[in-house]
Order: C-alpha cells, then structure tokens, then sequence
C-alpha cells in the first residue's frame, strides 16, 4: 500500500516568493511589536535573544508560506521552544535559588510557579471548596510572578483561540519529546503502536479522571506531586524523606520511558499521546475551536500514510473513512504534509470539506502562530538570552 | 442556502478567533487573569497556613498566630497551627516565646530556635507542648507541612501539630 502511494504525485503547494513575502508581513510586524519592549530593557543579551527570536520566527512562518508545508517549520519552532525552556527556567532557578529542588519553605511562602499542567487538577476543589490546591500565589508577586492568575489567564485566552492546538504549538513540554522522536531514522515498535493504539490512547483519558477526582478527594494536585515526567526537568519538591524520594525517582523513570526512549524508538509522542491528562483535558476544545483537519474521501486511497505520520496516534482507520480525526488531534499538519494525495486538508467548521483548505490553514496559522510567537517566543528569547550567558563574551 | 449561511457564520467565527488572537497580549490575558485574581479563590491552608486568629506586637517584630488547620476528609497532613515571625532580619539571633495557640489565656507551646546570621544556612527550632493538645518538636527543620521551623523569605514560618484524639479540644 505504501509503495502505491509512494508512487502518486503530489502537486506542488510552493508560492511565489513575493506572494509569501507579503502572507508574512502581518506576522513579522506582529513579532516586532511583541518584542518591542524587550529593546526598552537594559542588556545586550536580551536584545539578541529577542532579534534573534523575530527573525527565527518570521522565517519559520515564511517558509510554511513558501512550502505550504506546516509540520516541517512548526517542528523546528516547538523543538527549539522543548529545549529551550528548561535552559531558561533551570538557569533562573539555580541562579536564585541554587538548586532545582523546592524546598518546603518555599512552597509555604507561596513562591512555587503555577504550572498549566495542574489546572485539571485544581478545578474540582476550587470550584465547590474555593481552594486552590496548589502552593503558589493567587496574584503575582515579587517572588513570585507567575502566579495562579497570571498563568490560567494566559493558558485561557491562548486556548480560546488554539484549542488542542496548544499541545504542538506551546507546550514546551511536547516539544522535549518531539525533539527525541526526530532523531531516529527508523520507526521501531510500530507494530505495537499501531495494535494497540485504540487502547492506549484511552490512558490520558483514565489518568485525568483518576488524577481529577483523587486531588479532589485528598486535597492535593496528585499529577504534579506524583506523575508528571517533567519534573526531572524543571523544579521538583525537595527530597525530605522516603516518599519525596519515590516521587523523585517517579519523576525521572516517567521522563526517560515516556519522553525519551519512547519518542525514540517509536517516533511518535508517546507521553502526550499515551500519558498526559492535561492533554486529554485539553482535547475537549477541539470541540469549540473552529478549525480541524478533514479527509476529503473522494481523493484518499487508504494508504494509511496520515496515520504512520501522526505523532500522537490521532487517526484511526474508521476515522479516516469517516474524513475525520479523533478528538486528541492537535493541528501539528503532519498528515496533511504527509498526504500524497492531498486528501488530508485544513478545514474550517460549517464550511465545505475541501473546498478552501488553504484558506482555512492561514485563517489558523495567523491566530495560532500570532500566540505561538507570544508565548513560545518569549520562552525562546529567554532561553537564546541565557545561553549567551553561559558564552565567554565580553 | 443552508451551506452559504454556515460557511458565513464560520468565516465570521474565523475572523472573531483572530481579532481575539490580537488581543491576547493586550487585553485578554489581563482580563482573564482578573477574573481569576476575583474569584473569591485561596491557596489551601496546608501551604497558606490558613486564617489568622491574631497579632502579637513585640517592637522590632511581629508574630503572627494562625487559627488550627483541620484536614479535610481525606486529606493527608496533620492538624497543625501555623505561626510566623516576621521580619526575620529583626530578629534576636536566639528566639524563646510561650505562645497561647487557643485563646484561652494560659500559654500552650514554648518555639525557640537560633537564627543564623547567613539567612540561606539552615534553620531548626524546639517546640515544646505545654499541655496535651500539642506535639513537641525536637531540632525540627522542614519536615512536613504540619512540623516545620523554617524561614521563608523575611519570615520564620513554625507549624505546630496537634494532637488527635480525645486529648484535643
């Protein structure tokens, strides 16, 4: 099957260089504004993190303009954002505090940063008990500047507009292990992914409920204190006894099975696909959001390449013949750059299937990359900022 | 006519969504983040140390006692009353106070700890229960949410447990 549609032709989707120049325009005058006041602060090294950003970013977007392609350039961006964010957070943390651990006075003081990870977790308890399960601050403070207000704001109003989309285009966590799944050439396990797909993709879905109603039950955010990998990678509550050990040594096996050697072998991203429960909580607003990925059926030969490429095992074969994904898609566009056949196409709701999937792919990226070099750019120019940090420059 | 009504309704949904995406930074967020801040939401009193019952004016310092802290159903901390020292850089380098954690005018717990001059070096303490409602801590540093001598920014943060059972009140 696969070398049958090897063989199909795809039809170019390149534009003119002037044509992509200007689709860009709007994007890179939105990247210099953003970044505007970054030039107000003092500090060579900020200045180069955020030029280097406008001009990483703008290139990006003119490419996908250039290339019609999505997957490629968005790739290289959520890459560098995975890698970049611990560079920065880690950096700031060993530098105030020395040490990525948060010891428990911290955690009184109120000085943890919220993490978007925790807000299923949080939703239950603050909703009927008014408690915020979690030791940071409701407003931001000296110490403490992304505080639980800030940070559900921002996770929010990026939602609104991206929907799942969040998960490829500002989870800097995603892109860690997106990252790893780039690297090997060969797909290992693919058998096993693809036979047990259907199941494995209900697991985000138990461990939301199971982690949702058992932080509401104890009083505890259980994901953060218990389940999340990224902790080996970020900030993690101090080792004080035996149990904050067996949280220590969770952390880090989460980490390397699911982030590393998962992505590796299997090319796919497995703890976002098989794992994350704020990935599973964060598909329930592709039922809002306004954009999706379709098939058109009239043009699909069934080669099954959409589902090879799809890093989070969002395609199924009854959801291809039925022209849609599944509701864990995240708009990365790997299967629409993979499709030969151009069956696979970017979909505005109440429109026809098919009709302008171009212009629905640029009516989302403009929103989506907007909030993507917001959000994303910052962590990218704070990361690029305190490499050049560790740089013997003068 | 149907098929033209919903492809206007959704291109208008389309521009809707990126009018939003250019007020993110601008306005949204803000807003958002505003209407979370006034929520009437608090940080749950096992990291927050709860309500506060009173202030003991010593001069220099304040001392800030807290009302117990219950766990809730299945909620897996100690009873503890939390009380804090504050600024810590006013404070004596040996501290010693009798504390009444319940109102009822006679003293319940002695805290005493040493303050050391660097304010990243470690800090333990002594709790001495004075009846049977409380726990005694002995060279406590930040064991557990509920037994704890620490400093936490320009505050000496202590956490008393509480006794369970018959002998509490």
């Amino acid at each position: 099957m696969a070398s049958r549609s090897s063989a199909l032709v795809r039809p170019p989707a390149f534009r003119g260089i002037g044509r992509s120049i200007l689709l860009t325009l709007p994007m890179a005058l939105w990247s210099l504004l953003i970044f505007t006041p970054s030039f107000r602060q003092a500090g060579r090294n900020q200045h180069i993190g955020a030029a280097a950003v406008i001009l990483f970013m703008t290139a990006l977007f003119f490419l996908m303009m250039r290339t019609g392609e999505t997957y490629r350039w968005r790739r290289i961006f959520f890459v560098a954002l995975g890698f970049l964010f611990p560079v920065g957070f880690i950096a700031a943390l060993v530098a105030e505090r020395g040490t990525m651990s948060i010891p428990i006075s911290r955690m009184v003081s109120g000085d943890t940063p919220f993490c978007f990870m925790v807000t299923p977790s949080i939703i239950l308890p603050a909703a009927f008990a008014r408690t915020v399960i979690f030791p940071g601050s409701i407003l931001p403070t000296a110490s403490n500047p992304h505080s639980i207000a800030i940070m559900i704001g921002l996770w929010f109003a990026l939602t609104l507009v991206m929907g799942k989309a969040w998960c490829s285009y500002a989870c800097f966590f995603g892109g860690i292990e997106e990252g790893f799944a780039a690297i090997a050439k060969r797909r290992r396990l693919h058998r096993f992914v693809t036979r047990f797909g259907p199941q494995l993709r209900l697991i985000p879905w138990a461990i939301l409920i199971f982690v949702v109603l058992l932080s509401a039950a104890i009083f505890e955010p259980v994901y953060c204190m218990w389940l999340c990998p990224f902790k080996a990678v970020t900030e993690f509550p101090a080792v004080r006894n035996v149990e904050t050990a067996i949280q220590m040594g969770v952390f880090v096996a989460l980490f390397v099975g699911l982030v590393v050697v998962l992505p590796y072998l299997t090319k796919k991203r497995t703890q976002c696909g098989f794992f994350c429960p704020f990935g599973a909580f964060q598909s329930l607003f592709n039922k809002i959001n306004l954009f999706e990925i379709r098939f058109n059926r009239e043009k699909c030969v069934d080669c099954g390449l959409c589902q090879t490429s799809c890093p989070t095992v969002a395609l199924s074969k009854d959801s291809v013949r039925e022209g849609k994904t599944l509701l864990n898609c995240m708009k990365c566009g790997a299967c629409v750059d993979a499709c030969k056949k151009n069956a696979a196409v970017w979909h505005l709701k109440g429109t026809p299937v098919a009709a302008k999937p171009e212009r629905a792919r640029l009516l989302f990226l403009y929103g989506t990359w907007a909030l993507a070099t917001m959000f994303g750019g910052s962590v990218l120019a704070n990361g690029v900022h305190t490499l050049i940090g560790f740089l013997p420059l003068k | 006519m149907r098929t033209r009504i919903l492809s206007i309704l959704a291109y208008t949904g389309a521009a809707l969504t990126l009018v939003v995406a250019i007020c993110v930074p601008f306005v949204l967020m803000g807003a958002f983040s505003n209407a979370v801040a006034h929520a009437g939401l608090h940080i749950d009193a096992a990291y927050s140390g709860g309500t506060v019952a009173r202030t003991i004016d010593r001069g220099r310092y304040t001392i800030v006692v807290y009302q117990p802290v219950e766990p809730r159903l299945l909620e897996r901390i100690e009873p503890f009353v939390q009380i804090v020292f504050e600024p810590a850089d006013a404070l004596p380098s040996h501290v010693s106070d009798e504390f009444d954690l319940d109102g009822d005018g006679r003293p319940d717990v002695r805290v005493s700890f040493n303050l050391p001059a660097d304010p990243n070096a470690p800090l333990h303490g002594d709790v001495t229960a004075l009846n049977n409602n409380f726990v005694s801590l002995s060279n406590v540093g930040g064991e557990s949410f509920s037994r704890m001598v620490v400093r936490a920014g320009n505050k000496i943060v202590v956490r008393v447990p509480l006794h369970e059972g018959p002998a509490r009140r």
